[in-house]
């Protein structure tokens, strides 16, 4: 995290003035990273309060910061609110955006979106509630929904297109990890791999993050809740994610 | 359940995979198993570009665990391929109880069995 010092009002709008009165495209550029940089802050904090919907924190940040720049694009210097004031129902409404609309692969009905929201952070919570993974019925029941929508939710979580599938996983040390350095040379598992010659390329060609989720399920025998809380994604992210690698798996190795 | 040996039938079978399972209180993790051994299964038997023929589905539930049948019958020249992958062979020892895979005749049958693991009530 980089510290950022914090500007007053009067300071802000003094550079949102070098901004609109810029010279040249270098200083118009410095001076708009410089408001970007000022909010950001706004951007993140905004961006925590969607975080238990499926979606990695810096994604949102990312969509949060679409939503900060139209702001500054958009906000007139003779207006008396404050800067933070104005942008935020314009970087909320980014992240709001992004859930209903760009967030799914199929076209998929509102009412099924907004169950699946729900499901997430139902989910999660009862997860920790309960201190194991719910059933159907648990969910449908702190849902206020039937089993039935629930297991309708729950699969409609496979429609739902994720814009990071490339970011790169978290590590605990803050390094990063390779699959190559997860597999310890104790898994028996792998070795036995005869398809080891044609799977190891095309698990190389995954995302970090979808080989991770595999070598913590298939490996290491973690369930899908217990993945989900390492990860610091839900467990329907990680369902889909896992569903997904699977299938592109066995499509490639399926002329081998 | 007969349907069609087509992978646009996959999602109706781990529905009422899934359905099933929930009636047994099994846990959503326990239910994302069943589904991806269900996948599996299913993907071995129709490919991924679906095979002329039928795929007919057994499902029974007793008290406490699950078990699905599928039964691959295609037309000539479509045919599946010896056995599983040994990674489909790993997948399937890490989210069922136990997984087969029989042939008879070139006509293969896979039965699956989940029994609930966590006591949820």
């Amino acid at each position: 995290m980089t510290e950022r010092a914090t500007l007053g009002k009067e300071q802000v709008r003094e550079l949102f003035r070098a901004y609109r009165t810029a010279g040249s495209p270098d200083e118009q550029a410095e001076a708009k990273d410089q408001l970007v940089n000022q909010h950001i802050g706004l951007v993140e904090f905004l961006a925590r309060r969607f975080r238990n919907r499926g979606e990695p924190l810096e994604d949102l940040v990312q969509v949060g910061t679409i939503g900060l720049l139209k702001a500054i694009e958009r906000f007139e210097l003779d207006r008396e609110v404050e800067f933070s004031t104005y942008a935020t129902p314009t970087i909320v409404g980014e992240l709001k955006r992004h859930f209903r609309d760009k967030g799914w692969a199929v076209r998929v009905p509102r009412r099924l979106q907004e169950l699946h929201l729900e499901l997430t952070k139902v989910v999660g919570h009862l997860g920790h509630d309960l201190g194991r993974s719910p059933t159907v019925a648990e969910i449908a029941k702190a849902a206020g929904t039937t089993e039935e929508a629930v297991l309708e939710g729950l699969e409609v979580a496979q429609a739902y297109n994720f814009t990071s599938l490339d970011a790169p996983i978290d590590t605990d040390d803050g390094g990063s990890t390779t699959f190559a350095d997860q597999l310890g040379a104790d898994d028996e598992h792998l070795e036995n791999l005869e398809y080891r010659a044609s799977l190891a390329p095309e698990m190389a060609k995954l995302p970090e993050r979808e080989r991770r989720i595999l070598y913590l399920r298939f490996f290491k025998g973690m369930t899908q809740s217990e993945i989900a809380d390492r990860l610091g994604i839900s467990q329907m992210h990680v369902s889909r994610l896992l569903n997904r690698t699977l299938g592109q798996l066995r499509e490639a190795l399926e002329d081998t | 359940m007969v349907v069609p040996a087509t992978p646009s039938y996959l999602q109706v079978l781990r529905l009422v995979a899934a359905g099933l399972a929930s009636r047994l209180a099994f846990s959503i993790d326990e239910i994302e198993d069943l589904k991806i051994a269900v996948d599996e299964m299913s993907a071995y038997l129709t490919g991924s570009q679906g095979r002329d023929g039928t795929i007919e589905i057994a499902f029974e539930v007793d008290t406490s665990s699950i078990t699905i049948r599928g039964t691959g019958r295609f037309e000539p020249g479509h045919k599946v391929r010896a056995g599983l992958t040994d990674f489909s062979k790993m997948i399937l020892e890490t989210v069922v109880d136990s997984a087969s895979l029989e042939q008879s005749d070139g006509i293969p049958t896979f039965t699956l069995v989940k029994s609930k693991q966590l006591e949820t009530t």
